[in-house]
């Protein structure tokens, strides 16, 4: 998990940046400690989903045809579009663009508060229409793994509003917390490509 | 921050006092209660009354009957009524080390304050609703059956006070510049968070993988919480043993007006 990248470190004491390339661990390691331990919670949360589907198949089939799936595929462009910001916001961070870098995670902060706005827009009417976490063990799942991916997409914002405060008030962005940010936001990305697949797309 | 070990004693001076008068001695008697308050709790709960496990959400009326007057739940309560006051000492460890971090003191207060409702909601309600079955008997069984739910809805749904702490802990470690406990343990505390999540179904399903005893609702969430409770005490444990002791509040000598231990030395 090492890039190869273009980093940009401004020198305080002669304000010159100074470009260097090199291979490292993008972000902090105990962020990829919390990131493999996330995913490897998240497979359990998966496996186990998948063997309860299997034993009522027909339930699970059914009660997926309740769901937006129009919404569902629009909250996943809004996430990929959301990283790609990040990702470029990263880029763009390791040049020593701190202005630009901060407009793009501006960007991705943006894109990605969509998320939560949509989930709800989602979720009012089939809350309303009695399809609630004891509807049946389909919407228990449901609602569970959705809203703790939610939680996640939240706590991502969070620290993407701290990322575009450290790029907005620091000479010299704290790139190791940048990047930490980033590996955050891409994995909430790819938890949300899973669960789309295993709740609204999988027959 | 300063990060010298006994900074105004010499290092060899320091080594040679005795336990009884280290300065760290109070802090350290709270930090060995918290295995014995565990292993009491294990012994209590789980081969003495079989409370832990879960015992099922839908278990038959007789079943519970049985289990809510039966003499190992007696047994039970009352050990855990004459043990329960070790819980403070226990998050009083955690909080002790908090202080010396560089977070505002706002994440120690919600962790004091959680702890102190998850206390009452999570330890102290299901002991009286155990309680109650094992010590007042004529209940009728409808009445068990409601305690019964109580109990282990409290036990294991009160989730509120549980979250705000951990996160308040977790978000403190992540925060502190002074690095008092590993990055990783913070990022290992939101699980504790996400567990307590994964919890709330308990109060909606009654069997299965989000009941009380699920595979969702209790058993992932101890593969998590076990670990992390282990894992949580070896780090405070080093985190005791680095402190200086200049940086402890007892550092500053009783008698008015004298200066610190080895100030000026």
């Amino acid at each position: 998990m090492t890039v190869a990248d273009a980093s940009a470190v401004v020198d305080r004491d002669t304000r010159t940046t100074v470009v260097t390339r090199s291979r490292h661990v993008p972000g902090e390691p105990s962020m990829w400690f919390f990131v493999i331990g996330d995913l490897f919670i998240f497979a359990i949360y998966f496996v186990l989903y998948v063997v309860y589907r299997q034993q009522q198949h027909a339930l699970f089939l059914s009660s997926e045809q309740h769901l937006n799936q129009g919404i569902g595929a629009i909250n996943t462009v809004v996430l990929l579009t959301s990283s790609l910001f990040v990702a470029l916001g990263t880029q763009t961070a390791r040049l020593g663009k701190a202005r630009d870098a901060m407009r793009l995670f501006v960007f991705a902060a943006a894109t990605g508060a969509l998320f939560p706005i949509l989930k709800l827009v989602e979720w009012l009417p089939e809350l309303g229409a009695g399809l609630t976490p004891g509807h049946n063990l389909f919407f228990m799942f449901y609602y569970v793994m959705a809203g703790l991916h939610l939680c996640h997409v939240m706590l991502g914002l969070v620290i993407m509003c701290f990322v575009i405060r450290d790029l907005r008030i620091s000479k010299a962005p704290d790139m190791k917390f940048i990047e930490a940010g980033a590996t955050y936001w891409h994995m909430v990305d790819l938890l949300w490509l899973v669960l789309f697949a295993l709740f609204y797309l999988m027959r | 921050m300063n990060t010298t070990t006994a900074s105004t004693l010499p290092a060899a001076a320091a080594q040679k006092i005795p336990w009884r008068k280290s300065k760290k001695l109070d802090q350290w008697i709270c930090y060995w209660s918290v295995p014995f308050f565990y292993n009491l709790f294990g012994i209590v709960f789980v081969p003495l009354s079989w409370m832990m496990p879960p015992r099922s959400p839908s278990s038959p009326l007789p079943d519970v009957v049985a289990f809510m007057q039966s003499h190992n739940l007696l047994l039970a309560c009352a050990i855990l009524t004459l043990a329960y006051g070790l819980a403070p000492v226990s998050n009083a460890v955690y909080l002790t080390q908090m202080k010396r971090m560089s977070v505002n003191p706002a994440f120690r207060v919600t962790l004091m304050i959680g702890s102190i409702a998850g206390a009452i909601v999570g330890m102290l309600f299901p002991l009286f609703c155990f309680g109650l079955g094992a010590f007042r008997s004529g209940y009728e069984p409808a009445v068990l059956q409601m305690l019964y739910d109580f109990g282990y809805l409290a036990f294991i749904g009160s989730l509120g006070c549980f979250c705000a702490m951990w996160m308040a802990f977790g978000l403190a470690i992540l925060l502190d510049h002074n690095n008092i406990l590993p990055k990783w343990l913070g990022y290992y505390t939101v699980w504790q968070f996400v567990t307590e999540l994964v919890a709330a179904p308990v109060w909606i399903d009654k069997s299965g993988a989000f009941g009380w005893n699920g595979l969702m609702t209790f058993w992932l969430a101890m593969l998590i919480y076990v670990p992390w409770q282990f894992i949580v005490y070896v780090c405070i444990y080093k985190a005791i043993r680095d402190q200086p002791e200049d940086e402890l509040d007892n550092a500053v000598a009783r008698k008015p007006g004298r200066a610190p231990a080895g100030a000026g030395a």
